[in-house]
């Protein structure tokens, strides 16, 4: 069959058949949320759950999370092109492709976000320089360029494709100068990633976010890139993992993993000291300055519970199971580290979008709680299916791993 | 941050002492800012309302228990959250009279000033506006009518300073020094017991200078350092209390 | 020639690129941005020449003074009126909201005659013809009603002169604080002129139940009186009203006992050796110095014996005090609520004088019309109640302005005594509760569409008469009433000695010494006129009234409580004024009442419980509020809610308190009293 000619040399896919079943599922998932897609474009972005006092959402929180996990293509990149740690070619293009959807989706859901996507561009038209949303709006265009200048060579490797010699000769450019995109990213998505947290930290008319700053910037700004790179990696070494069990074949051998694992480990240990430091420093120094204690912060909803799930159950523990060698060399324990992880900086992400609005500022004025509706799932669950969509075709006819031969054979 | 210093400072002092809670500036700022009307008014999270009166309870059990309303307008602040935060200069203090501008046609709806104001002044339009038939023939025709997703707020009913300007001019009168006759919002206008005074916080001949200086004034959360232009008075220590976060032992302001 | 694929991606590429260079992407961006801002379905604005336009509001009996801006000839907002005695610059949330509701989607479009529950649209001279058909035969025999909603207005005059021409006296008010003061002030009490009370000059106001800042009486002159008070403001009240919030001091007093408070405080003031010179007064003052004996008061009020005694000193020290006794939601009093207030007023020495009670003369127009004060006194109650038994069997009922099916007490009885009258007759400017169910709906132009006026309304402090201009030509087929009622007049052959209601009006300007001129622009006529009284009495039978024990199968005093931005007796809640609900008011399609901690505790009820308010008139479902604003035993609850008619703005909000409220008979005087309806809260 056609589609056979297109699978990379030497590896088994399944079986055509099978593949638009699968990507029937997706397509499913497409459909739900292009029908709510549709509906907010139509009657406007009241029919989602967000209001007056929750402007931010699910939408938001999973921007920023999707971007800090995403935080493993730019952070490999780095570590390979630039600091040359070889073993991360063979997760590399796996990395970029993951970055390019999580941006890719962020930039997507944006455009339903924002009650006027027509007027989008007048981020550049008429920047206003003071505001980190600026800076956020500058570095994910141009980080979402750079991701796809970084897939597009993955894509022209592609057996067909390879075989035009304008593109084999394209292609092989793109990866000489790879390295210069890899700084290039890495620059600007440490600014995007630290804008994203300096969005948060610069809000002084909400204690709960509130970071005092840095020379010009908030604390939040580099807790949000320390956040990032110490999870995107252990979300880029679980998407292989998943797509192992997904496809049953082999794709990364597991020293790769556990040096993803590892690196992850070290930068969340790191990270970890700084974060609670800030903590401190917010709870003791930060809020009684504005006349609040620690315990305001928190009520039945958005709870302690959140900040200990946080910084100790997805904050300490992972760190411990992932930096020390004995438990990391255990795939059980790497995978629940690389979950616990992830998922501790998908709460640091949704705390300082919902909880931040969410707590009464006004002595008089209560909390409130937010719970996103259908629209805001299906959109997110759109967004997700795509991610699997483009994964999957890359799985299917791009050369991602380049270990997948020797491990199935 | 800089801070812009203005030579006109337009401010509004509240007297909480007086507020019944009647709503009728509510309902007057509707009609002049041409906000359309909505069948489902109580859920507070989905309204638009420019002015929202809030009630005040001294947390007692009754019979202690006492009662106070609060207007809340845009606060105007000095040193403003939402502006600075606005990526596309929807939003400034920058004109003569310290009245921080909402700029709809460039707002792209992002609503992170409203993500920033504490004071929930910012409002975003979640729908298109719809008037009931013929009801629209009722619009004001010195404001603009907002399209959905655009955020807007309170300007201290800014068309109205516009036009006592103009009238300044034509009288050939200084329209930097409006006599506070001259310019009132609607809602300080209508008020039934004049619990709100406006006017110039820098001219010593208004009411509001010296009212925004006395010992029971107090500003909305003045400690994180909005700088409001809208003072409050009471003469209810824990009505001001709650003007602020304090910690337990901490004294209110001005006691 | 072949378009090959390198071809055809340099096409691409190199269209997109040169796209680039042409004005179209960038012209197509700025369109963006215009389009955005102005899409066709966004209503536009209509431009034209501005202009102001005073008449006076119509929509509550306070009868304030409005300045109309408007575009183009077009109403657009309304203000207060500054040169106007009872607004003074201030307006209330309905007029505020009064100019939208020129196009309500609940307005009556033109006639509408109900043929087997459903409207169909009629011309006035249909309309005409089948009433001249009805009531010529009805000529003399008079069993013609009429329910009026308007408390002030001279219209009033040219409709009871019609109902007397057919023979009928049965001409009702909507009931109101202001019926209960003509009962008891000039039926009981032998007092002439109507009852006022010159706040702007008291240092002592006493609101016992009154919720003067909030809805009572003229309540935007009020507010304004106290935003420039000289003294001190008592609230008297089991709620924690508007006027309580502001108040210097709130007395918690259960419902309905705000005149056993009263003369608690008389018995103080009578210790201190104040007297008056009112005929009965020994007889009077030994009663209440026997029977409202602190301990007693204090049992019946849950007030304090030494809180009575030291507001008795402090009005005795006082040295302009006034006294002003009402209901707290505006309606069911009994005649020992006002005579128990007056009496205060009397010992105080505060009738007639700056900053007291005063009396104020009427002035009417029409010859051939009764006294209105007098038509006061019909206690619409009573006749309810009489067509029920059978006593009164009325075959046309006329409703004017009014929504009796809505906002009387014991709702369910009323549906049926109106079930009973063969052929009712609304003239209401929306298609309320009532007009929903009338034969025929006759739609009375909104107030600034028609000429109409207000003389002194019900508390105001001085003789004020102000008149309502057109501000605009009806924009939907409705026609003044009176104007109808001359017409029909004419075609019954009724000769009222009226030419045009016009002339009515200008015929009161010039008994009162007005410039009619001056009124219609908008100008109100304050005169500085009082009525001496000579033969006031005070009844001491009705004193024992205030004795009476609670039921206690009802164990909970129900407080009905007024928010004009909810609507009031004859408006649902406008358009406009949505928004002024607040969160602890209506949840969705269910309305809060309010009771504290303790009560909700003693009834097992938490926050957000569903529950049913019973009582022997009828019951209602909200949910329940826990607030300190309400005191022991008491449940608090809106008036507003639970419209069954008017538009998607008030219909199925909430449940109507009224249809709770129950009657009871006051002794001696026959009176129905509604101020201290008890109920049962159960959980639904």
């Amino acid at each position: 069959m056609l589609d056979k000619e297109w699978i990379p040399e030497g590896v088994e896919r399944c079986s055509f058949g099978k593949f638009i079943v699968w990507l029937g599922l997706i397509g499913a998932v497409l459909l739900w949320g292009l029908y709510a897609t549709i509906k907010i474009f139509a009657n406007g972005i009241g029919v989602t759950g967000l209001d007056n006092y929750f402007g931010f959402g699910l939408w938001i929180t999973f921007d920023l999370a999707v971007i800090a996990l995403g935080a493993g293509a730019f952070f490999s990149g780095f570590l390979k092109y630039i600091i040359r740690v070889d073993q991360l070619k063979n997760i590399i293009n796996l990395a970029v492709i993951v970055g390019f959807i999580c941006y890719s989706g962020a930039m997507l859901i944006l455009t339903l976000d924002i009650g006027q996507p027509l007027r989008a561009w007048f981020g550049y038209w008429h920047p206003n320089v003071h505001s980190m949303l600026t800076e956020v709006i500058f570095c994910i265009t141009c980080y979402c360029t750079v991701l796809i200048i970084e897939y597009i060579p993955l894509i022209l490797e592609n057996r067909k494709l390879n075989k035009i010699r304008f593109l084999h000769h394209l292609a092989h450019n793109f990866h000489v100068y790879m390295p210069l995109f890899a700084g290039i990213g890495t620059f600007l998505s440490t600014f995007h990633q630290g804008s994203l947290g300096g969005m948060y930290g610069v809000l002084f008319g909400r204690p709960f976010a509130f970071r005092e700053g840095f020379f010009i910037w908030p604390w939040t700004f580099f807790l949000f890139v320390f956040s990032a790179i110490a999870s995107g990696p252990a979300f880029t070494m679980l998407v292989a993992t998943l797509m192992e069990v997904i496809t049953g074949r082999k794709l990364v051998d597991y020293k790769t993993k556990a040096l993803m694992g590892k690196i992850a480990g070290t930068l969340l240990g790191a990270y970890l000291f700084f974060k609670i430091l800030d903590t401190w420093f917010w709870a003791t120094d930060t809020l009684p300055r504005m006349g609040l204690t620690f315990d305001q912060m928190f009520n039945d909803v958005y709870g302690q519970w959140l900040l200990w799930a946080e910084l100790g159950l997805c904050g300490i523990i992972p760190a411990i199971l992932l930096i020390v060698p004995k438990f990391r060399n255990i795939p059980a324990l790497l995978y629940i580290g690389a979950i616990l992880d992830c998922i501790g900086v998908c709460i640091n992400r949704f705390v300082f979008t919902v909880q931040t609005i969410a707590l009464p500022v006004m002595p008089f004025d209560k909390w409130y709680s937010y719970t996103p509706n259908w629209a805001e799932w299906a959109t997110t669950f759109e967004i997700i299916a795509y991610g699997a969509l483009v994964l999957s075709l890359s799985y299917r006819y791009l050369p991602v791993f380049p270990q997948e031969k020797k491990l199935n054979s | 941050m800089q801070v812009k210093e203005f030579k006109v400072k337009w401010g509004m002092v509240v007297d909480l002492d007086k507020c019944t809670g009647c709503g009728a500036c509510m309902v007057a700022c509707q009609a002049e800012n041409n906000i359309a009307p909505v069948t489902e008014g109580s859920n507070k999270l989905r309204t638009l309302t420019w002015m929202l009166v809030y009630e005040l309870s001294n947390g007692k059990d009754f019979p202690e228990h006492d009662i106070a309303y609060l207007p809340r307008p845009c606060m105007q602040c000095g040193k403003p959250s939402c502006s600075t935060v606005c990526p596309v200069v929807a939003t400034t203090k920058d004109e003569e009279g310290g009245i921080v501008s909402q700029i709809y046609p460039r707002c792209i709806g992002c609503r992170y000033c409203m993500a920033a104001c504490p004071y929930h002044a910012r409002y975003f339009n979640w729908f298109d506006p719809v008037w009931p038939e013929g009801m629209d023939k009722t619009l004001n025709i010195s404001t603009s009518v907002r399209p959905r997703g655009v955020v807007e707020k309170c300007t201290f009913c800014h068309h109205r300073f516009a036009a006592a300007k103009e009238k300044a001019r034509m009288e050939g009168r200084d329209p930097m020094h409006l006599e506070e006759e001259d310019y009132i919002p609607a809602c300080v206008e209508v008020c039934p017991t004049g619990a709100i005074v406006f006017g110039d916080l820098n001219n010593p001949e208004h009411k509001v200078a010296k009212l925004a200086k006395s010992r029971y004034a107090f500003r909305l959360l003045e400690r994180l350092g909005t700088d409001p232009q809208v003072y409050y008075m009471s003469k209810r220590e824990w009505v001001r209390r709650q003007g602020d976060n304090y910690l337990e032992n901490e004294k209110t302001k001005g006691e | 020639m072949g378009l090959d694929r390198r071809g055809f991606i340099t096409f691409l590429v190199g269209g997109a690129a040169g796209t680039l260079f042409t004005p179209v992407p960038w012209k197509l961006l700025d369109d963006v941005s215009i389009w955005s801002q102005n899409w066709p379905w966004i209503p536009k604005l209509k431009y034209g020449a501005k202009g102001v336009t005073p008449t006076t509001c119509k929509l509550c009996p306070a009868g304030c003074g409005l300045d109309i801006n408007t575009v183009g000839k077009r109403p657009v907002t309304a203000e207060g009126n500054f040169s106007h005695p009872l607004s003074q610059g201030g307006i209330c949330p309905l007029g505020a909201a009064a100019v939208q509701l020129l196009y309500s989607p609940a307005r009556v479009k033109g006639p509408l005659k109900n043929n087997g529950g459903k409207f169909e649209s009629i011309s006035w001279d249909e309309a005409k013809k089948i009433l001249a058909e009805k009531l010529s035969t009805q000529k003399g025999s008079g069993n013609v009603a009429l329910i009026s909603g308007d408390e002030n207005g001279t219209a009033n005059e040219v409709l009871a002169a019609f109902l007397a021409a057919l023979g009928s006296s049965d001409y009702y008010f909507m009931p109101s604080d202001a019926t209960a003061y003509a009962t008891a002030w000039n039926k009981i009490m032998g007092g002439q002129g109507q009852i006022g009370f010159d706040l702007e000059n008291s240092d002592y106001v006493l609101m016992l139940g009154a919720d003067l800042l909030s809805s009572w009486g003229t309540v935007v002159r009020n507010q304004k009186a106290f935003g420039q008070k000289k003294g001190q403001y008592i609230y008297v009240g089991p709620v924690q009203t508007g006027s309580a919030s502001v108040a210097d001091k709130w007395v918690p007093v259960l419902p309905g006992k705000e005149s056993v408070f009263a003369l608690g405080l008389a018995y103080y003031i009578l210790k201190a050796g104040k007297t008056c010179s009112a005929k009965g007064f020994a007889e009077f003052k030994e009663y209440v110095l026997t029977n409202y004996t602190p301990s007693k008061v204090q049992a019946l009020t849950g007030v304090p014996a030494n809180d009575i005694k030291k507001i008795a000193a402090e009005l005795i020290a006082a040295r302009r005090p006034v006294v002003v006794s009402g209901s707290d939601f505006g309606q069911g009093s009994g005649s020992l609520d006002m005579v128990a207030g007056i009496f205060l007023n009397l010992l105080l020495g505060r009738l007639n004088q700056p900053g007291g009670l005063v009396a104020l003369p009427s002035v009417q127009a029409v010859d051939k019309a009764p006294d209105l004060n007098q038509l006061r006194q019909n206690s619409l109650i009573n006749f309810i109640s009489d067509v029920q038994k059978g006593a009164k069997r009325p075959d046309v009922l006329f409703i004017y302005e009014a929504n009796p099916l809505y906002a009387l007490p014991q709702g369910a009885q009323v549906a049926s005594v109106l079930d009973k009258i063969p052929f009712k007759v609304s003239f209401s400017t929306f298609l309320d509760e009532t007009a929903a169910k009338a034969d025929l709906v006759l739609p009375t132009p909104h107030f600034l569409e028609r000429l109409d006026d207000a003389y002194t309304p019900f508390g105001a402090g001085a003789v004020t008469y102000s008149v309502s201009t057109p501000v605009i030509k009806p924009v939907f087929d409705a026609k003044p009433t009176p104007d109808f009622i001359l017409e029909l007049a004419g075609a019954l052959g009724v000769d009222l000695g009226i030419s045009s209601f016009e002339d009515v009006l200008s015929a009161k300007a010039e008994k009162l010494g007005a410039d009619w001129e001056e009124l219609q622009g908008g100008q109100a006529y304050v005169g500085d006129k009082k009525v001496f009284q000579s033969a006031l009495a005070l009844p001491t039978q009705i004193l024992s009234g205030g004795l009476k024990m609670p039921s206690s199968e009802y164990p909970i005093y129900l407080a009905p409580v007024a928010r004009p931005y909810i609507g009031n007796t004859k408006l649902a809640t406008p358009p406009f004024g949505v928004v002024t609900i607040r969160e602890n008011e209506l949840k969705g399609k269910d309305f809060y009442v309010h009771l504290n901690k303790a009560t909700a505790k003693k009834l097992g009820l938490k926050q957000d419980k569903k529950v049913k308010l019973v009582s022997a008139a009828g019951q209602c479902k909200a949910l329940v509020n826990i607030t300190e604003t309400v005191m022991n035993d008491v449940v608090a609850a809106p008036l507003g809610f639970g419209h069954t008619a008017w538009d998607d703005f008030s219909k199925g909000k909430g449940d109507n308190v009224f249809n709770v409220l129950t009657v009871t008979q006051e002794k001696p005087t026959g009176l129905y009293v509604w101020n201290n309806s008890q109920v049962k809260v159960v959980k639904a």
